[in-house]
């Protein structure tokens, strides 16, 4: 990878990482387990890796924004992801930030 | 599927103990899930080596592990900038307080210059012990602010993880003025160049008579002085001169500075050119034979407070050095660094 490539993947990441909290918190205003939630995203345009989701899904959990329940489904136990109330609030204002850059960026384009 | 559960026996040996068996549970909930989709999609098994291709589109057990970790870090962005800054102070303050000690404690016990070479070799262990204590410090402070904010909010910058605090104490009004921070730049008055050149010259019209009239330097204690049944060695005559050389040096430049109109802008490094002259007067008395800077004048003087009073004055001159060497350093490192930002910035 060429230090070009390698600085625009970093800068991808960089940009992506904040987009992909609001988009799993958009998502979980209807309950998923982790797979599930990843085949919705992705069937929206949004590609997650396994291995960032299932802990981001850890993480906003114990920061409060989800709630979580084991639930058998399909002979299977699953952990089904919700957004809590907390979530909605903050889900709410980050979905105004984002559409205040998104107003500016377009402004600037 | 076999390997799936090797896979995520390997992802749990690496994950935190009181999580890993839900983590798994989890894990394995959805990795079956995929994988059942995957074989409904084909309409068959996996074969081991698609199985082994998709397990490495995972990554591997310990990337996978560590993204579940709370903390991957010692010290975070937010406290980074005050560790840095206290880790270079200690640095700074524990060197030259180690030198200073060692070359006393050398000194005094008249050691060889093997000793004074075991000092230099002693640095980096005393570096490292500083450094794994103050990183220890901090990275308690970086686990357990988060945990307990109420009891670090009153540290302030200390507790870097709370933004908050940092910046409400934070205010420009507290900041030095301009001139206490680049006061080496500011430009050098017309009267304040006028009023060295004169003071020097008066200075160095002192400095050619004190050889003459003692008293001048030591007021009436010249007479007691030269009561006493000692004298001065001959290492003091070339050590004058070097002074005297030295001051005149600097003085004809000042003068020249004057005279050719460049009297605005001080030069650092012709400073410390001259402030480091100063080690020659300096080498010429420690190199003075058998250590001796004072002699017995006549029978009557005592020859252990004489013995005393030289090894007193050798080892006040060799930290005089060792101190003097250390500003050079210092100095000099400081305009090398200047020099490079600079040369980036143009």
């Amino acid at each position: 990878m060429t230090l070009t490539e390698s600085l625009f993947e970093n800068l991808r990441l960089e940009l992506r990482r904040g987009c992909l909290t609001l988009a799993v918190l958009a998502q979980l205003k209807q309950e998923h387990y982790g797979y599930t939630l990843r085949k919705a995203l992705a069937a929206r345009g949004m590609e997650i890796d396994e291995s960032t989701l299932y802990p981001l899904l850890r993480r906003l959990e114990a920061q409060g924004l989800l709630t979580s329940e084991w639930r058998e489904e399909e002979k299977r136990n699953k952990r089904f992801y919700k957004l809590s109330a907390d979530g909605e609030q903050i889900f709410a204002r980050l979905l105004d930030e984002w559409n205040a850059i998104n107003t500016s960026i377009t402004n600037l384009l | 599927m076999e390997l799936l559960d090797r896979y995520l026996q390997a992802v749990k040996r690496h994950l935190p103990w009181e999580r890993q068996d839900d983590i798994i549970a989890e894990l394995g909930a959805n990795l079956e899930a995929q994988l059942e989709d995957k074989e409904a999609e084909l309409g068959r098994p996996l074969t081991k080596e698609e199985a082994e291709q998709w397990l490495k589109q995972m990554g591997s057990p310990i990337q996978v592990a560590a993204r579940y970790q709370r903390q991957q870090y010692l010290i975070g962005p937010a406290l980074f900038p005050t560790y840095w800054y206290v880790l270079r102070l200690a640095f700074f303050w524990i060197t030259t307080v180690y030198v200073i000690a060692r070359v006393i404690t050398v000194a005094a016990q008249g050691s060889s210059v093997e000793a004074y070479a075991g000092i230099a070799f002693g640095l980096p262990w005393i570096w490292l012990v500083n450094a794994a204590i103050i990183t220890l410090v901090f990275a308690v402070i970086e686990l357990s602010a988060p945990r307990f904010p109420e009891k670090f909010s009153k540290f302030g910058p200390l507790a870097g993880s709370m933004a908050g605090p940092l910046n409400a104490r934070w205010s420009p009004l507290d900041l030095p003025p301009v001139g206490a921070v680049d006061g080496e730049n500011k430009p050098w008055s017309f009267a304040k160049a006028m009023a060295e050149v004169i003071f020097g010259c008066l200075f160095f019209a002192w400095l050619l008579l004190v050889p003459h009239y003692p008293y001048l330097l030591f007021g009436p204690g010249a007479w007691y002085l030269a009561s006493l049944p000692y004298t001065l060695a001959h290492a003091w005559w070339p050590f004058y001169w070097c002074i005297v050389f030295i001051n005149g040096f600097e003085l004809m430049w000042k003068i020249g500075d004057l005279t050719g109109g460049a009297w605005a802008k001080r030069k650092q490094w012709r400073h410390w050119a001259l402030h480091s002259l100063s080690l020659i007067p300096l080498g010429i008395l420690l190199a003075a034979p058998g250590q001796q800077l004072f002699l017995a004048k006549n029978a009557a003087a005592n020859l252990k407070t004489l013995a005393d009073a030289n090894k007193g004055v050798h080892t006040g001159l060799m930290i005089a050095v060792a101190v003097v060497a250390l500003q050079i350093v210092w100095h000099a490192g400081k305009i090398v660094v200047e020099s490079y930002r600079k040369r980036v910035a143009a």
